[in-house]
């Protein structure tokens, strides 16, 4: 356990940028979402669900294939 | 300079299928043309010619006396276009698409044109993007990126079909605000458009030009003149056709307490005929009145010839 | 040449209103920051999860491992993120008929491509660069060994690669019907030149080349010299692509 703690710390340096990154990408696919209530397939509720739990790749995914025609 | 747009013996074919046969009219500057025909009749690609948007296959098109070439023509410059489905960058204001088309277009002095050109058309000028805007308010968007350059000649595609009728109104009048301003020409299947606004009419049937000319002269030459005589009871219908069917011929229809008959030439002289006749049998009409012909009716003479 | 500016400024703007540039800025840092992370912490994991029943000693890691790790993820994953973000570039606007209003105001069509690909060139460089400096930085803080001499030199095929195949999306792109196909053309583009690569004489002369031997450029085990004939072949090909898309684009119906 305290080895892990040792890792965490030492690491920290690449750790914050990217726990920001993420939720960076993450509340913006979230509030687009929110925001933006038609999907190429799926609905809000599943949207969510990927955007939220699925790190990196949920918020991706939805940015490319999820998100709904603009016109 | 009389005639803003001049098409000479236009042909298009789009695989086997020859859209125009032999497009042949011309537009004067300064009137309201309204393009009729059914749908798929070959206006679309009509107005796409004249824009340089489909290659011409035989013939010439000029506007303001520059032929028009496919691709990049310099009569665009003097052209403003309404494409029936206008298509936006949706993540743009108003505001921001039209600056894009102003600067394209190379309009000096841009924010004061802009302004300008949204009240016009109405639309607000706040920070909501084009994703959100109605049916109507994009076709009022596409009529101010169209009439941004200040075009001589203005060409709308169906701009009222897919509108409400209060928008149809609406747009309508903005159209015929124009008139003097811009010459117009703009393409619809719906006829009393044409008849509120227009002061010239083209039929484009069977790959042709039917007929090209003002509304009055169409009337004059396709429109059949009607007479409606009302009666109280369907007997005294029955017995005013039978009275003047040896004048009038097999012209004569009866639908109820109505009785409508159709007559050539002068309207006074049909008239005074009719009841010369409604005299003599002793009959008393509720009404009698003029019917003047619809451009509907001329629509339909027309492409049955 | 005005038009090429003024559909340039068009193209940022979409790119950052439609989200596309912040996934790939995110994208490509979350890779520059999981090289040297990946790297150092492999040989801790293995000795984690195995613990010292392991009974060979792991090697250390060092920088050529950081290195390996962020070209790895660009040539592999990075490239085609690009691709999927901007396949669709001008299929998109050919299908929804957006040029029409433009072209009928006197847009060029060859300024459309212009700015299509100079607005490309510009999002790659900013992203594909900031993403090696960090690397670069982490791989400086957390392996400060000598193995590493040439950085520079393996990162500029990399960015070279990126133009020509920058080209390669766009010119899909305008001879797509829809946003997948100029994808598809991409990936194919790809699969021709990695079979092309099968020949070993052929390898200097592939621009496949520029993102397959960084590690020997950064290494110092290849002369940055020797790629000289694939990027020429990737400058030509680039020339050639883009003139191509203006010729397909001015014979393109345009709804």
């Amino acid at each position: 356990m305290n080895n892990n703690v040792q890792v965490l710390i030492k690491y920290l340096p690449i750790f914050i940028p990217l726990i920001i990154l993420e939720l960076a990408l993450m509340v913006t696919a979230l509030v687009h979402v929110l925001r933006h209530p038609h999907y190429r397939f799926g609905n809000k509720v599943m949207w969510i669900i990927i955007v939220v739990f699925i790190q990196i790749i949920g918020p991706i995914v939805y940015f490319v294939f999820g998100r709904g025609e603009d016109n | 300079m009389t005639d803003i747009l001049t098409l000479h013996h236009v042909q298009k074919r789009f695989g086997s299928q020859q859209v125009l046969q032999d497009v042949d009219f011309s537009i004067p500057t300064g009137s309201i043309f309204g393009f009729v025909g059914e749908n798929g009749a070959g206006k679309t690609t009509t107005m796409r010619l004249i824009l340089g948007l489909e290659k011409i296959d035989n013939g010439q098109i000029e506007v303001g006396d520059v032929p028009v070439t496919f691709g990049a023509t310099k009569t665009n410059r003097i052209t403003g276009y309404l494409p029936d489905v206008p298509a936006f960058y949706s993540y743009m204001t108003p505001r921001e698409y039209l600056n894009l088309c102003a600067e394209i277009t190379g309009i000096p002095n841009r924010a004061a044109k802009i302004t300008e050109m949204l009240q016009l058309v109405g639309l607000p000028d706040n920070k909501h993007r084009i994703r959100g805007f109605s049916r109507g308010m994009k076709q009022r968007l596409g009529i101010a990126q169209a009439l941004l350059n200040d075009p001589q000649l203005l060409i709308c595609d169906e701009p009222t079909s897919a509108l409400d009728p209060a928008g149809r109104n609406e747009f309508l009048e903005l159209l015929a605000s124009l008139r003097g301003k811009v010459t117009v020409l703009f393409s619809t299947h719906i006829l009393s458009d044409v008849e509120r606004i227009s002061d010239r009419v083209g039929i484009l049937h069977d790959g042709r030009l039917q007929a090209c000319d003002t509304l009055t002269n169409l009337h004059q030459q396709y429109g059949q003149s009607q007479i409606a005589i009302s009666f109280a009871a369907p007997a005294a219908a029955q017995q005013c056709a039978t009275v003047l069917r040896p004048t009038f011929g097999d012209q004569v229809t009866v639908t109820e307490t109505t009785v409508t008959l159709t007559y050539q030439g002068d309207y006074t002289a049909a008239a005074q005929q009719v009841l010369r006749a409604l005299v003599q049998a002793d009959l008393t009409p509720t009404a009698l009145h003029k019917v003047d012909p619809t451009l509907e009716q001329i629509f339909l003479a027309v492409i049955k010839k | 040449m005005k038009d090429v500016w003024f559909f340039f400024k068009k193209e940022l703007l979409e790119s950052w209103r439609t989200y596309r540039f912040m996934i790939l800025a995110v994208v490509f840092l979350i890779f520059a920051l999981m090289s040297p992370f990946i790297a150092k912490l492999t040989p801790e994991i293995m000795k984690m999860s195995f613990g010292d029943s392991l009974g060979i000693k792991l090697p250390k890691p060092t920088s050529v491992d950081s290195w390996t790790q962020f070209y790895k993820n660009i040539a592999q994953i990075g490239i085609f993120v690009v691709a999927i973000m901007f396949g669709g570039t001008m299929s998109q606007e050919l299908s929804r008929g957006t040029l029409i209003n433009l072209v009928t105001k006197g847009l060029s069509r060859w300024a459309v491509v212009a700015a299509k690909y100079l607005c490309l060139v510009v999002e790659w460089v900013v992203v594909v660069s900031s993403a090696f400096f960090v690397t670069w930085g982490y791989t400086v803080y957390f392996f400060p060994d000598s193995r590493s001499p040439h950085v520079v030199a393996g990162f500029l095929p990399l960015l070279l690669f990126g133009l020509f195949f920058l080209a390669v999306i766009l010119f899909g792109s305008t001879l797509a019907r829809n946003s997948y196909g100029g994808l598809l053309f991409t990936i194919l583009v790809m699969a021709v030149l990695y079979l092309v690569n099968l020949f070993k004489d052929a390898q200097n002369y592939n621009p496949v080349s520029l993102i397959g031997d960084n590690m020997a450029l950064v290494q110092g085990t290849k002369d940055l010299a020797k790629l000289a004939p694939g990027m020429a072949i990737a400058v030509v090909a680039t020339g050639c692509l883009l003139g191509g898309a203006v010729a397909v684009l001015n014979k393109k119906k345009l709804a």
